[in-house]
């Protein structure tokens, strides 16, 4: 079946149909939304990059404070929890922002490709209390203006952020013959020399060697991070002296100005085998696991054209035939799923808000129905985080038992990006739950086939419409559009 | 929008013979000077149209027997005979002692004026709208809360995750869940398979993720049936035993297409859960001045149908429950089952208007002037003093 450009622009290369917003008519208007998106300002961090600069610095400085204090005998508890609640208010802030992001936004293409490429460079809140609020400047920072632009800049933007260096241990890694090595018997770590050649350019199984791990990790020793003032520094003392031999090319020893690594990185960036690696990844993610090889050959022929242009190679990819045949061949991820959900149902921008309060005010206790709970034997202390619980549901816990939460990727390979991973017994249940429930708490009022209208337009089928029709009851109605396999594929 | 076929809408008689052998008051008169102002009055929405002729089977009418082979009973089969026409659908022996206790009634073959057109929807924004077409965004209970003569026996409570329609409108009602996720019930899991049929993918997760424990649990809730139903009547059972006057929920899963016989006795369980839940939570004496009136949207086709169900219809049923009210009585006007008596040769006629029968509890229960209820409540409403529903 083939849809409509538009529907089909909408559903496959953007986040959804959203009442009221124009779908993009053709490839030209999805390409120009990458400049529009990459000069705006994203809704995260906050406090804008330079805010959060200063919150982050703020609170690693008072968390040093405290390890020091602690360490000297003098534990601060108070201090040490209000800091650690705090970050994590930061980043369930943050976090809503991203998804509100992603809803709100009428740039859906753009939007795609900031969540494909923060995923491809994967960082993860997890990695310690400050990632809460560094990754969402990272993208806000590194990713997403640059995103349209040439490759090697994302890339030298994106490795070259202290999330990045945090995340893969390189502000741990130390030359092994450097000043700081021989002074306090540090040593190399490998672990962002790995991923870079493994994930981020070559790809796994491009011929590269453990050697030329080693040799990647060397180059990128001197690299750190400046924790008071949340910025990358170079520091000739942790770096290998030396000639280092990496894919037939000699880098350098460079004590002096650290300028190898930036040599290293335009390097593998011009590497045939990253275009390849990355076009196979970006057919893999927008049409089908199993890329049509002729639609990657034109991609990475504009690559080479272009020098790595990421617009010139995102254009040969809608301009293929392939582009706009056979759909549904892909299961939304999850957060594809919850954002469109959203927008289908078309909510005002303040219920976000609401939802965060929701959040936030868990620990109030003014529920009116507390004393018939009470007298009624219910668990009287659940009941009253029940909004605060609802609106996490709905949002940011939905995503984590979907198994895709907000700037928390399992590992540096970023999110499952296969349809099988997706379409599975309690992938479907816990979709239909979700669906279940904000059909229940904002689709009572709603006309299932308007809504199917506007949450799939002509991609739904004949015998879905005529089964949404006759529905038991509206909320069912409704549940049964978002958990539908039209609306679940793209 | 008004009934069709010639039914006036008042002055309901009510079934003749066995049923109504003793006599008694339907519904006592009521007495104002005695209400304390703190009668209760919960409605429960039967969400799916629920079948009527399933529920309270008329076994005594010569034709039934024939357009129900499959699903009809007899006492000799199982059904338990309320008076001597009506059985009561065995799935729901929990409520005996109720009708035994004089606080169960039904009204057969009531409906709203919905006709014809058998959307599910706007079958429904009938019931709660209270019959205004569809423009009216208001429901009737939430108007009824601007005319209830004392302003401190307003408060109301909808159990769900937001406002239903029968609640919403201009005047404040509350609105809380006793749990976020409530069960799917069985027609919508059937719904779900056919919404799947299609795509192989889908269906294969589906069957599985009915199969597997962590999957039940999202789909079923806590993997415990029913359990939400319950919580649901216990919350509004204590809402209504502090200052809450009116309390309304609903129950799905009478959408019984495929397969009745199984689904319908879930469903009744459920409804006589909730039932004998609110009682228990009440406590006797809130329970004594309290009414409950359980309606659905439609009924069913008199006939079952080719795969063990039935289809939308017209004439249904409404259930009465409560220590106000003087039960053990299937009220309404039969109409018959021949084939001449149905409508359209197909729906158990609608002899009378379900929203005549939530007029009168509004009466009975707080007084509510007839004129005004026919006025404002439910405008389009003929009824007064003399419905066959207050009648003594």
């Amino acid at each position: 079946m083939a849809l409509p450009t538009p529907t089909l622009a909408a559903i496959r290369y953007g986040y959804g149909l959203r009442p009221g917003e124009e779908p993009p008519r053709d490839v030209e208007a999805l390409l120009g939304q990458i400049e529009e998106g990459a000069s705006g300002k994203p809704r995260f961090p906050r406090e804008g990059i330079a805010g959060r600069l200063d919150t982050a610095t703020r609170v690693v400085s008072l968390l040093a404070a405290e390890a020091k204090a602690r360490r000297a005998g003098n534990p601060n508890e108070d201090v040490r929890k209000a800091t650690q609640s705090e970050a994590r208010r930061i980043y369930r802030q943050d976090a809503m922002a991203r998804l509100a992001q992603a809803i709100h936004s009428p740039l859906g293409f753009y939007e795609r490709l900031a969540s494909f490429w923060v995923d491809h460079f994967s960082t993860s809140v997890m990695k310690s209390l400050p990632m809460r609020m560094i990754v969402p400047l990272y993208e806000a920072q590194a990713i997403r203006p640059n995103l349209g632009g040439s490759f090697t800049k994302l890339l030298s933007t994106a490795i070259l952020h202290p999330a990045m260096l945090i995340y893969l241990d390189q502000d741990q890694s130390v030359g092994p013959d450097s000043v700081a090595a021989r002074k306090n018997g540090r040593g190399l770590n490998e672990n962002l020399g790995r991923e870079l050649l493994e994930l981020h350019t070559l790809g796994a199984g491009s011929g590269y060697t453990q050697e030329d791990v080693r040799a990647s990790a060397l180059i990128l020793t001197g690299l750190s991070v400046d924790n008071r003032a949340m910025q990358v520094v170079y520091q000739p003392r942790f770096a290998e002296a030396g000639p280092v031999n990496l894919l037939g090319r000699i880098y350098r020893d460079d004590e002096g100005d650290g300028q190898d690594h930036v040599l290293m990185l335009e390097d593998l960036a011009a590497n045939p085998k990253t275009a390849q690696h990355i076009c196979g990844k970006l057919v893999r993610h927008f049409i089908a696991d199993d890329a049509p090889e002729e639609m990657v050959a034109a991609m990475v022929a504009a690559w080479t054209k272009s020098r790595g242009d990421l617009t010139e190679v995102y254009r040969a990819m809608l301009a293929h035939p392939r582009a706009w045949s056979d759909p549904g061949r892909k299961i939304k991820q999850p957060f594809e799923f919850v954002v469109s959900g959203f927008r289908a149902l078309d909510l005002p921008e303040r219920n976000f808000g609401n939802l965060l309060r929701d959040m936030d005010d868990g620990d109030e206790d003014e529920s009116p129905v507390q004393k018939a709970m009470d007298l009624t034997g219910m668990a009287a202390r659940e009941d009253t985080k029940k909004k605060a619980g609802r609106a996490n549901a709905l949002t940011l816990g939905a995503l984590q038992r979907m198994g895709q939460p907000i700037w928390q990727p399992p590992s540096p390979a970023g999110f499952a990006d296969e349809t099988s991973v997706w379409l599975t017994p309690s992938q479907l249940s816990e979709r239909i739950s979700w669906s279940r429930m904000v059909a229940r708490i904002f689709g009572q009022k709603m006309e299932p086939s308007v809504f199917l209208q506007a949450a799939l337009a002509d991609a739904a089928h004949p015998e879905t419409s005529r089964i949404i029709a006759q529905a038991p009851n509206k909320v069912h109605g409704i549940t049964m559009v978002l958990a539908s396999p039209e609306f679940n594929r793209r | 929008m008004s009934f069709q076929h010639g039914f006036p809408l008042s002055r309901r008689g009510f079934l003749a013979g066995a049923c109504c052998a003793a006599g008694a008051s339907i519904l006592t008169p009521v007495s104002f000077a005695a209400m304390p102002g703190d009668n209760r009055f919960v409605t429960i929405i039967l969400r799916g149209a629920m079948d009527g002729l399933d529920f309270v089977q008329p076994y005594g009418d010569p034709a039934y027997a024939a357009l129900r082979p499959k699903l009809g009973l007899r006492p000799d089969t199982g059904l338990i005979d309320l008076d001597g026409f009506f059985g009561l659908n065995p799935a729901a022996s929990a409520l005996m002692p109720l009708w035994q206790a004089g606080e169960l009634s039904f009204v057969h073959a009531v409906s709203t004026p919905y006709r014809d057109q058998r959307s599910h929807f706007d079958g429904q924004d009938m019931l709660e709208t209270g019959g205004n077409g569809k423009g009216e965004r208001t429901g009737w209970l939430n108007r009824t809360l601007a005319v209830i003569p004392r302003s401190n026996a307003r408060k109301a409570i909808d159990i769900n995750t937001s406002m239903e329609l029968i609640l919403s409108g201009p005047n404040e009602a509350d609105s809380w869940s006793s749990q976020s996720n409530f069960a799917l019930a069985e027609d919508e899991i059937a719904f779900l398979d056919r919404l799947y049929a299609g795509d192989p993918a889908f269906a294969k997760a589906m069957e599985e993720a009915k199969k597997t424990d962590i999957s039940a649990d999202s789909l079923y809730a806590d993997g415990k049936r029913g359990a939400g139903i319950a919580d649901m009547a216990r919350l509004a059972g204590g809402m209504l035993r502090e200052d809450y006057r009116i309390a309304s929920f609903s129950i799905n899963g009478w959408d019984t297409h495929v397969g009745q016989q199984g689904q319908f006795r879930k469903a009744v369980g459920d409804l006589s859960t909730a039932i004998l839940t609110l009682k228990a939570a009440l406590g006797e004496d809130a329970w004594k001045k309290t009414a409950v009136l359980a309606m659905t949207e439609f009924g069913r086709t008199a006939r079952e149908n080719g795969t063990n169900g039935t289809d939308h219809g017209t004439g249904g049923l409404a259930v009465l429950a409560g220590g106000a009210i003087p039960g053990g009585k299937v009220l309404g006007k039969w109409p018959g089952l021949s084939e001449d008596k149905l409508l359209d040769r197909r729906d158990l006629m609608p002899t009378g208007d379900v929203r005549e029968v939530a007029a009168a509890m509004l009466y009975r229960q707080f007084g509510i002037e007839p004129d005004t209820l026919t006025a404002k409540v439910f405008p389009g409403l003929s009824f007064d003093t003399s419905s066959a529903y207050l009648r003594g």
